[in-house]
């Protein structure tokens, strides 16, 4: 129960260089909707250095109260010093839920706060279902090919949601209130610094209004080269890969497409043996046709596809080059 | 140095499964393997012993009998121990209760750094990591690409990877724990000599303290919900590749 007796729904933004993240925002409008099932309310906590500039943009867009901590010192983002001020702030709050994002920053500090405060922790929550009990949680397991739905026994608990799960909403006729608090950075044995910047991104990816993506189901690199003559058959296509395909060095990480590469969406993506894991599909399930090419018939990625073709792609993609007039691609 | 790893075996993602009651049950044949992650962790803690080999790095999985072939695997990559904490399937799954039957053998031990996954390829929670950090009140660093040991092997620094290729560099003082994502550090090949030598050593298989009880428990498994309509194209793959043709033709993508 919150402060003003209703149950608070407490969602920790996001940010980075750049300012607010995206997932921020999804994390508002899922915070949104539960605060709406528990009948309470939903607020946004910003935690951070020079954090009122932040809290009034994320007030701004989300509508949302938010809380700006300020931090003196918290210049870096460090899962320690969130654990600790969050774990000292929040029990005043009593919040029926708190939520993270299931990023790596999320994971950083969520699991660990969820035992300081001996509450549940739902991870990779992608939707919500309204139970007669309350909610419940929606995740993927068993490689993105079953659903499961978790009933936390217990609230408070605290929720990492997956990115691109909850679509954001419209900026808000009013903006949110803001109020800021300050708190002392606590003591951190770990300590942070910003690391290289990220990789420029192939300026085409982004351009493409068609993407040919390779995942592991490729299998060597050889077999790229039908892929990248099926990229030819188009007038404005790019061939990227999944993370698996550029860790293997087959694709740079320049062409990744995922949650930790590009976001793209193009009129037709092309998902050439992709499973299907959250990581990749967030970064690509707003194209506007996609076609995924999978041996396995259960393969995730079959779950958000316009047309589906259960198809060993080594034979398949020769046999459709050599239909579209462009002969058959090299068996490698 | 004393390096600890934790893997979990995973089924292969292309496995097939029925739902029997709302629950997955493989179908046979089961094909196992050491799930993705962990097998960077692993690569990750072998690299630093190739560095400094007076560093001794323990292979820990959890569950049946059968999750030895994944430890023997990691002997055969070049690990010296190799430990198992017995559990039966399905009774240890949530993370909560792996962390602690982990903390609970792990604490006292001597370990300067834990090392594991970010997360698991087939639950991808990414929890069992930093929840031991919390029992074991470890700095901690998720999503590590890169692994550096300090001459004085006092700090280790961790180069995380953020969303959107972001880097951040933190520098733990051991001991600590390590999430690890895959980069460009492929995992080697066993060696035959190292698996012929794992095929005659036994893991150390240890009946795990009563974990901590769930917070929350799955209530039943689904299929997930197509969000799109998902025509699965029949015939031949002559047939298939014809009418995908005409679909993009249609829809004047071609």
């Amino acid at each position: 129960m919150s402060l003003a007796g209703k149950p608070l729904v407490v969602a920790v933004a996001e940010h980075g260089p750049e300012g607010l993240a995206p997932v921020s925002l999804e994390l508002a409008a899922c915070a949104r909707e539960l605060a709406q099932a528990l009948g309470g309310e939903a607020r946004l906590l910003v935690l951070g250095d020079g954090v009122e500039p932040l809290a009034s943009e994320a007030a701004r867009l989300s509508g949302l109260t938010v809380t700006g901590l300020e931090v003196p010192g918290l210049t870096e983002f460090s899962g320690e010093a969130y654990r600790a001020l969050l774990a000292e702030l929040l029990p005043a709050w009593s919040p029926a839920m708190v939520l993270a994002a299931h990023t790596t920053s999320g994971l950083d500090w969520a699991p660990g706060l969820a035992m300081r405060l001996g509450v549940a922790l739902v991870s990779g929550v992608e939707a919500i279902e309204h139970g007669e009990s309350g909610p419940l949680f929606r995740r993927a397991a068993w490689h993105g090919k079953l659903s499961e739905l978790v009933e936390a026994q217990a609230e408070p608990l605290v929720l990492t949601v997956q990115p691109g799960s909850f679509p954001a909403l419209p900026p808000a006729e009013t903006p949110g209130s803001v109020e800021v608090l300050t708190r002392e950075l606590p003591p951190c044995r770990a300590r942070v610094r910003p690391g290289q910047a990220p990789l420029e991104r192939d300026a085409a990816l982004g351009a493409a209004s068609v993407v040919v993506a390779a995942g592991r189901g490729v299998g060597k690199p050889e077999n790229l080269e039908p892929l990248r003559r099926l990229s030819a058959l188009f007038s404005n296509a790019a061939l990227a890969g999944s993370r698996p395909v550029c860790d293997l060095g087959w694709l740079g990480y320049a062409r990744q497409v995922g949650l930790t590469g590009a976001t793209v969406s193009p009129r037709l993506y092309l998902a050439c043996g992709i499973s299907g894991a959250r990581q990749h599909t967030v970064g690509m399930q707003g194209s506007g046709y996609i076609v995924a090419i999978n041996n396995d018939p259960n393969a995730a990625i079959f779950n958000l596809a316009d047309v589906g073709v259960v198809e060993d792609l080594n034979a398949f993609i020769p046999a459709l080059l050599e239909l579209a007039g462009a002969g058959p691609g090299r068996e490698g | 140095m004393r390096v600890l790893c934790l893997l979990k075996q995973v089924c292969e993602p292309e496995s097939l499964f029925d739902l029997q009651e709302g629950r997955p049950v493989l179908r046979p044949p089961a094909r196992w393997k050491m799930s993705s992650y962990d097998e960077y962790a692993l690569e990750a803690a072998l690299a630093l012993k190739d560095a400094r080999p007076d560093t001794e790095v323990t292979a820990l999985s959890l569950g049946p009998a059968r999750c030895e072939a994944v430890l023997e695997r990691a002997l055969g990559m070049g690990a010296d121990r190799a430990v198992r904490l017995d559990d039966l399937d399905e009774t240890i799954a949530r993370p909560l209760a792996v962390a602690s039957a982990v903390a609970a053998w792990a604490e006292g031990q001597g370990f300067d750094l834990i090392l594991a996954g970010v997360m698991s390829d087939d639950a991808m929670q990414g929890a069992v990591g930093p929840m031991l950090a919390e029992l074991l009140g470890l700095p901690l660093a998720t999503g590590a690409v890169e692994l550096a040991l300090a001459e004085d092997a006092k700090s280790l620094t961790a180069q995380r990877e953020m969303e959107g290729g972001r880097r951040q560099e933190v520098t733990l003082p051991l001991p600590a724990l390590a999430t690890i994502n895959s980069g460009p550090a492929r995992p080697r090949y066993p060696t035959l000599s190292k698996l012929l030598k794992a095929k005659e050593t036994a893991p150390l298989v240890i009946d795990p303290t009563a974990p901590a009880p769930p917070l929350e428990a799955v209530r039943e498994y689904r299929l997930p919900v197509k969000t799109r309509a998902g025509l699965m194209l029949s015939g031949d793959i002559q047939a298939k590749a014809s009418r995908l043709l005409d679909l993009l033709r249609e829809r004047a993508l071609l």
